[in-house]
């Protein structure tokens, strides 16, 4: 604001303003009692969602007995973590993440490229095709991958003996190779997402000019296409790291049974394969993982402080795409093969699964459809389809409704304790779903008796908006920050109060963002196992884990029509949000 | 140094032709620019010439070399056209130093350390830069990273120097400066320079040569004196600045005794002499092009010689340097720019008049 010098008083309004406005606009335009309250209703909201469950892990890990019962505190629980059998446990985790975070990191950028940067046909087609193994859930993939890929009963290795006439089974997926596979089906997407529009946003004079100074193309790439995306690569590096040492699908399908263990399935075991279940252990186990992820975050942050290069200038690129010639039909394949690898590959297994009388005998005379009426007449599915909808439509619709509004107070106000509540919202980021799930575990035993969350779908609904918040302040956010203060200035200088502002501008421009981390939120309520199976009692299952409690009954067949179903429901899901959402966002 | 020849280049995006059938020759040493409307097809033809583009039709040279022929599918790639090239967004890599930066070229081409730490140096005293050699280039103001710009695109003597409006980023006031020093520059290397801007003064005060562009095609080429005295159409005249353009037509045409021909021409309720580059038969109708600072505001009264017309000021407006008053007449209302002392009264009656030798004509 400019401050005008000289003025005479004649210029200034014989009146005195008075107060203009009413009560809850004043409210929330100054200090006062109102937003205190707010304020104050928000950090207990997010203190019982973060907070708390993280305090009950350490009163947990000190504790003798399960949750619920007296004990005595002691130091048992790290004592009994510190084994050797642990640091193997830890160095398979470290490993096995290093192993799938490094090619997933290669494929993913040479797939971004290809459609960001190249002129293969169908980019757009493909780009929605790359990214879709990534919403699928990967409880579906790994029991379809175990089908596929089963030593002895595998279509994979079963076409492989009829071909070759071999004994020994091509791949088997029960070993680590089986376990960095399935993540990195889930890595590549993830980072392939992660970094398209990095690429796509560069200014291209930064490499015409290269191209200009002699340097070839390849040149050109090594030197400076690379370098400059070095912060962005390092950045997806470490967040795809930290994924794998939180995923406990992969491990939970294809290590356990061969014996290799990583950290979440440790707990996991500790709680619910013990012929008495050992908490302490568990508990420790948990808050140890929590230090470990705490030191990588901090790792994190001090690789990449001050190093994000600004390539983005917003001035009107033309896209800088690479004539491939007939290269382009290759790097088109290459692509396709990604999508019918990860995703027409285990579909069709479960397809194939669900026709047949036993998964493995593929004949004619096998043909059913049993499996569907089994699973269309069970009244267990169906209340898991219910509880898995309704957590899913309320749980993502109050994530980012909490999103949104620590977002809206972190960047848009200059509120005490703003920065409070940021930091209890992204707490949660360093928390695996598993040790989440050990934490809400304690934490509801712990409540006071008239409160009966323990056991019910409360539980499963709190401990996903805690798990789903980080996110949904990040994607917010990201949207508040586009917004230039300006919009909401000159809608308050043109007569709107406050919340009209808010709801006419700000709300109307940012629902797009909305949208997308709803339906973000949607897809990883729906695909959510690791806290889930720690949190449900009977009545309050998901589908997750009912395909799960199947699939430990050797129940393959009515796996595979349940993983249909919910197959069906990611790509409506996702067709509603391209067609939609991402049109909405275009227009804007 | 070395020329540079545009044969018929064409280029076209599908069924739109951005570049139209382009002919140029630019002289070994000359500073030539691509002037026109953003869309005009200036920057595509640049992007041409640098090799960042293909020409779908037509050939390019520099010097004595062809690098790019459409019909027997030649193409020389941008690495190896030795041009140099300075951006619009400038496109300093933000990873490297400003030495870095500048060294590129050299590194690229494999020199010695000991010849890039000097060249590198003396490029960077050249543009007053060589005390921020060992600055992130991120750390730079925009005015001082398009001068390491001009070093990168200078530091291994290129044949030819290419300029995507390069000061267009810049505040007026570096604009000028920055164009001044870069003119010297061009002048003392003598090093062949294509210019593209959208800027009329910029390109009137930087080039030996202008070429007017307007839809893919080349309008006019010439020094900048004659396109702005001179144009051959009505286009290039309503190009720079706001002319008063009004149509007439030829009562008689003779030869002025120098290279243009003198006019007495007659519209509505005026008449007067004025100049055209070509012969023009009687009853012709053509375009008289007067500029407003060339117009004078007289009292009411009969003027010989030139062009005059009468009428009353309907518009008076106060800019600093000069005054635009706008003139009602019977043919249409004149734009005339007088120093901005002059008093003026709305509504007053008056003449307007201009020599004949600052009115040219252009046939319709």
């Amino acid at each position: 604001m400019t401050i005008i010098h000289n003025r005479s008083l004649d210029d200034i309004n014989d009146t005195t303003p008075v107060l203009g406005g009413n009560a809850i606009t004043r409210a929330f335009s100054g200090g006062s009692l109102t937003r205190l309250i707010g304020m104050l209703l928000l950090i207990l909201i997010l203190g019982f969602l973060t907070i708390y469950p993280l305090s009950m892990l350490l009163y947990g890990s000190l504790h003798s007995t399960p949750p619920g019962m007296a004990g005595e505190f002691n130091l048992n629980g790290y004592r009994s973590i510190m084994t050797t059998q642990n640091l193997i446990v830890l160095v398979n985790t470290v490993g096995i993440s290093l192993a799938k975070t490094i090619p997933s990191l290669t494929i993913a950028v040479f797939l971004a490229w290809i459609v960001a940067r190249t002129d293969t046909p169908f980019r757009g087609t493909l780009e929605v095709l790359i990214t879709l193994p990534f919403f699928i859930p990967p409880i579906l993939t790994a029991m379809a991958w175990g089908m596929l890929a089963n030593p002895q009963v595998g279509v994979i290795n079963m076409a492989w003996r009829w071909l070759t006439g071999a004994q020994d089974p091509l791949i088997n997926i029960y070993s680590y190779g089986g376990v960095i596979w399935h993540m990195c089906q889930y890595s590549i997407p993830f980072l392939f997402l992660f970094m398209v529009d990095a690429f796509r946003a560069m200014d291209p004079s930064l490499e015409e000019s290269s191209r200009m100074c002699g340097a070839s193309r390849w040149t050109t790439f090594r030197k400076i296409t690379l370098l400059l995306m070095l912060p962005v690569l390092t950045s997806s590096f470490m967040l795809s790291f930290i994924k794998g040492i939180e995923t406990f699908e992969s491990a939970l399908f294809f290590g356990l049974p061969a014996g290799i263990k990583v950290i979440t399935t440790d707990i996991y075991e500790a709680i619910n394969h013990r012929a008495t279940p050992d908490y302490q252990y568990a508990t420790s186990l948990s808050f140890a993982i929590m230090g470990l992820m705490f030191l990588l975050v901090i790792a994190q942050w001090a690789i990449l402080r001050g190093k994000s290069f600004q390539t983005v200038t917003g001035k009107g690129f033309r896209p800088n795409v690479m004539e491939l010639g007939p290269w382009r039909w290759v790097t088109f394949a290459v692509c396709v093969l990604f999508f019918l690898v990860t995703v027409v590959l285990p579909v069709g297994q479960l397809l194939l699964g669900s026709f047949f009388r036993f998964f493995g005998f593929y004949t004619y005379d096998m043909l059913t459809l049993e499996h569907y009426r089994a699973v269309f007449s069970n009244s267990e599915f169906w209340r898991a389809v219910r509880n898995t909808m309704m957590l899913g439509l309320l749980g993502a619709t109050a994530t980012m409704a909490l999103g949104a509004v620590v977002a809206y107070i972190s960047v848009r106000t200059k509120w005490r304790g703003r920065s409070l509540i940021d930091g209890m919202a992204w707490l949660p980021w360093m928390m695996p779903g598993m040790v989440l799930g050990v934490g809400f575990l304690w934490a509801f035993a712990m409540l006071p008796g008239p409160i009966p969350i323990y056991g019910t779908i409360w539980a499963l609904l709190l401990a996903y908006i805690a798990l789903g918040t980080p996110v949904a302040v990040r994607v917010m956010t990201g949207s508040y920050h586009q917004l230039s203060y300006d919009l909401e200035e000159c809608s308050r200088v043109h007569g709107a109060s406050w919340l009209q502002t808010l709801w006419r501008i700000l709300v109307a421009l940012a629902w797009p963002a909305f949208a997308v981390g709803w339906v973000l939120t949607f897809f990883g309520i729906m695909r959510e196992l690791s806290a889930s199976i720690l949190l449900y009692s009977v009545g309050s299952e998901t589908l997750a884990v009912v395909l799960l409690k199947l699939w430990a009954n050797g129940n393959a067949e009515q796996v595979s029509v349940i993983g249909l179903m919910m197959m069906l429901l990611v790509i409506l899901f996702r067709w509603v949000q391209l067609r939609f959402i991402k049109a909405r966002i275009s227009k804007l | 140094m070395a020329s540079v020849t545009l044969e018929n280049v064409t280029r076209m995006y599908g069924a739109i032709t951005a570049v139209d059938h382009v002919n140029l020759k630019i002289k070994s040493g000359e500073f030539v620019t691509l002037l026109g409307p953003s869309g005009c097809g200036k920057t595509t033809t640049l992007r041409m010439v640098a090799g960042l583009e293909k020409n779908t039709g037509g050939r390019i040279s520099i010097g004595d070399n062809v690098v790019s022929d459409a019909d027997k599918g030649y193409f020389v790639p941008s690495e190896r056209r030795r041009l140099g090239m300075v951006f619009q967004s400038y496109a300093i890599w933000p990873h490297m130093t400003v030495f870095d930066n500048v060294a590129y070229p050299l590194r690229i081409r494999r020199r010695p350390d000991k010849e890039i730490q000097d060249r590198v140096m003396n490029a960077l005293r050249l543009v007053e830069m060589e005390q921020y050699a060992e600055r992130p280039s991120p750390a730079l103001s925009g005015g001082q990273q398009q001068r390491v710009a001009i070093a990168r695109a200078l530091v291994f003597e290129p044949e030819v120097l290419l300029l995507d409006e390069p000061l267009s980023n810049l505040d007026a006031r570096l604009r000028t400066q920055m164009g001044d020093e870069f003119r010297q520059l061009q002048q003392r290397l003598k090093i062949t320079a294509l210019y593209v801007t959208h800027d009329q003064s910029e390109a009137m005060a930087l080039s030996d040569r202008v070429v007017v562009m307007h839809g893919g095609k080349i309008l006019q080429v010439g020094a900048p004196e004659d396109i702005y005295r001179r144009p051959e159409n009505r286009q290039v005249a309503a190009f720079f600045g706001t002319p008063n353009l009004l149509d007439a037509k030829v009562r008689d045409c003779r030869p002025n005794g120098g290279q243009y021909y003198k006019l007495d021409v007659e519209g509505q309720g005026w008449s007067g002499e004025c100049h055209a580059a070509s012969e023009m038969p009687k009853g012709a109708d053509v375009t008289v092009m007067v500029r407003p600072e060339n117009l004078q505001i007289r009292e009411t009264g009969t003027v010989n010689g030139g062009l005059s017309w009468s009428g009353e000021i309907s518009q008076a407006i106060f800019r600093g340097p000069h005054r635009s008053i706008m003139v009602k007449t019977p043919a249409q209302t004149l734009h005339v720019e007088t120093p901005s002392l002059a008093d003026v009264g709305i509504g007053r009656p008056v003449t307007v008049a201009a020599p004949s030798d600052a009115a040219w004509a252009v046939r319709n």
